[in-house]
């Protein structure tokens, strides 16, 4: 079922068991069971074959979600990392019962597959503007981890690959359905009445240069390929450990790689804010910087075009009065004016965000986390990085993906990629 | 102010034994200042001046480093000739362009063009790729010559960058490009983000140009579809 190709796998196996089959099928031809499908498995006309880039910790558990599925042929791995790399081979080898799985270092070859309709892909954060592009290229749908973006060049174009080439591309943050059914209730069914402002509470530091010293690169990672586009500095375990910790010891706390716990935690954060609060098709018109003041840490403030306001780790002190549900992490405040409820959007399927995406695979809907999402999620975390950074407000316009008459600010909407690698 | 002036000189100082494995908070004063300076047209030429120095002595590769990260935030003209010398040189390559990419002003893209002329291989594919993010119109023609390029990486970095300017000047050097296979799909994925941009433009018949041509029996399947589409959208535009 490789959408844009010659033939799909329903038309090739139809001619395979036909009783009138000729030509190479002529001879004895052994359909096993497991092909036919049973109780329990589809068909594999009928079946997802499916790829994983990016084997570490999180790639690990989507692969263990997809894997589970007997909607899903999971026949190849990719990574950098031989350990990782062997790992993950043999769990797709030991659930398939067979030795078939191929594991590539290289994504390219695995992205060259004709069989493979859809991969997943949980790289470093550096990565996944040119896997995806790439994946969409080779007319392959896409489950990208969050943060789906490093830049906020990359947003538009990795949509712009996902349409061009009718591609279902899915962003991967499960907890923007998950952790907030608390604030969505009452938002969406309008008992909160209108949405008026939102708060998510801090949540870790922005990522920072990594300078830590050169260590002897092993012999079972492949560091120019681990770097990819981003700039060479030499091997250190604490460079690139997948480890979730992002201060310090594991690349999500590098700038080089990651947005830091900004952009980590923040996709799944502001993409449950934005959610909850109905402007997750938006992405904001500024970013204001507030200075610290007195007792008041500095803080910052998204503005949106319907006029709705969300900050980060805005003081309790300046916590409006009225209405609010506060969910621990977000604070939401709404005017109290009751509202008639909307239907929240969900995951469509069974088998929770990596369902929706194997659902939308086989049916060609939009995805509930589209790559439109989490590109606008993602375009309010560069804002608020970039605002701290420059310790300034910043404007944002939407629609040119510019910074308007901000020549510094607009320097930061990307980042030269090292050679030989680009993005298109 | 004498305290900031005196931390700003302690940490040019620091950048002569700064290296992998040193204390980069002895370099914070340098990003303070950047925060520090902005909308201070003097203050900031000076403390470009300072880090250009830096980049023209002879400090680490890690020190250059983050003077070019510095140079992509506040370079000016001032930087370019400095940051010109590294493109040519395999281990400053990239993060010359890193800054050269993000300075505005076109002697910067002078700069980038100069080099795409001597260098050659993986270098090139950067200097492409630079010239194509700063939707360079100017470097048409010498990224088309680079279409014909042996190195297939060199060739799809030509075509990427083509996509990425989109002129009609760069959607008629895709149309006629003939470059190694392997940079094929790079060509016509470019040839559809051209279209794209004159559909965004409002450029239905250059648009539609495009489409019909890949519409075409010749083409793979996805892109029939994708270009089938295009002429749909052209369609729906157009009433």
């Amino acid at each position: 079922m490789n959408h844009g190709t010659s033939s799909t796998r329903r038309e090739f196996l139809k001619t395979a068991t036909g009783a009138t089959a000729t030509g190479i099928f002529a001879a004895p031809y052994i359909i096993t069971s497991k092909a036919l499908g049973d109780d329990t498995t589809p068909p594999a006309s009928d079946r997802i074959v499916m790829g994983g880039i990016g084997i570490g910790n999180q790639g690990g558990g989507d692969q263990g979600a997809f894997l589970g599925r007997g909607d899903v042929q999971y026949v190849a791995v990719c990574d950098v990392r031989k350990k990782w790399r062997d790992g993950a081979k043999d769990r797709v080898n030991g659930h398939n019962k067979n030795s078939d799985c191929a594991a590539y270092n290289d994504f390219r070859e695995l992205l060259a597959r004709d069989d493979i309709d859809a991969v997943h892909i949980a790289t470093p954060d550096h990565w996944h503007a040119i896997m995806v592009i790439e994946a969409c290229r080779a007319g392959k749908d896409v489950y990208c981890q969050k943060p789906e973006t490093l830049t906020l060049r990359e947003g538009p174009l990795m949509i712009a690959a996902a349409r061009r080439y009718s591609r279902i591309v899915s962003g991967g943050s499960q907890r923007v359905r998950e952790d907030f059914n608390n604030l969505v209730g009452p938002c969406w069914n309008g008992e909160l009445g209108a949405i008026k402002s939102v708060n998510v509470r801090d949540f870790g530091p922005l990522s920072q240069l990594c300078n830590l010293p050169a260590q002897e690169t092993p012999a079972d990672i492949d560091w120019e390929m681990w770097l990819g586009p981003a700039p060479w500095q030499p091997y250190n375990s604490g460079r690139c450990d997948g480890n979730f910790g992002t201060g310090g010891g594991s690349w999500r706390s590098y700038v080089d790689y990651s947005g830091g716990s900004l952009t980590d935690w923040g996709a799944h954060l502001f993409g449950g804010a934005t959610f909850a609060s109905d402007v997750c098709e938006l992405q904001p018109t500024a970013a204001v910087f507030h200075k610290a003041d007195g007792q008041l840490g500095a803080y910052v403030t998204l503005t949106y075009p319907n006029g709705l306001e969300i900050h980060h780790r805005r003081p309790d002190q300046l916590k409006p009065e009225g209405p609010q549900i506060d969910g621990g992490k977000i604070q939401i405040h709404g005017d109290g004016v009751k509202r008639d409820p909307k239907p929240a959007p969900s995951y469509k399927g069974g088998g929770g965000i990596h369902g929706d995406f194997i659902h939308c695979v086989k049916t060609r809907e939009k995805p509930f986390r589209d790559i439109q999402l989490g590109v606008n999620t993602m375009a309010a975390l560069h804002l608020l990085t970039i605002a701290y950074r420059l310790q300034r407000t910043v404007k944002w316009d939407a629609a040119t993906q510019q910074f308007p008459g901000d020549e510094e600010a607009g320097r930061m909407i990307d980042r030269a990629r090292r050679q030989p690698w680009f993005l298109s | 102010m004498a305290d900031d002036a005196a931390k700003l000189d302690a940490a040019c100082e620091a950048f002569k034994t700064y290296n992998w494995g040193t204390d980069k908070n002895a370099l914070q004063p340098i990003d303070e200042a950047i925060v520090s300076t902005y909308g201070d047209a003097t203050a900031r030429s000076a403390l470009e001046a300072r880090l250009i120095a830096v980049l023209e002595s002879d400090v680490s590769r890690d020190a250059k480093d983050y003077v070019c990260r510095a140079l992509a935030v506040i370079g000016s003209i001032a930087s370019v000739p400095s940051l010109s010398a590294l493109l040519t040189k395999e281990e400053f390559s990239h993060m010359a362009r890193f800054a050269l990419e993000r300075i505005p002003a076109g002697q910067a893209a002078d700069a980038l063009r100069t080099a795409l002329a001597t260098v050659s291989g993986d270098l090139k594919v950067g200097v492409l790729s630079s010239l194509g993010n700063r939707g360079d119109a100017a470097s048409v023609t010498q990224i088309t010559a680079a279409l014909g390029d042996a190195d297939p990486k060199v060739a799809a970095a030509a075509a990427a960058a083509l996509g990425s300017i989109h002129t009609p000047e760069a959607a008629k050097a895709l149309a006629t490009a003939k470059p190694v296979a392997a940079a094929m799909p790079v060509v016509i994925d470019s040839r559809l983000a051209c279209a794209e941009a004159f559909l965004a433009q409002g450029k239905m018949e250059d648009a539609r140009a495009i489409y019909m041509l890949l519409a075409g029996e010749s083409n793979p399947k996805l892109i029939r579809l994708a270009a089938t589409r295009g002429i749909q959208t052209c369609l729906e535009q157009k009433r």
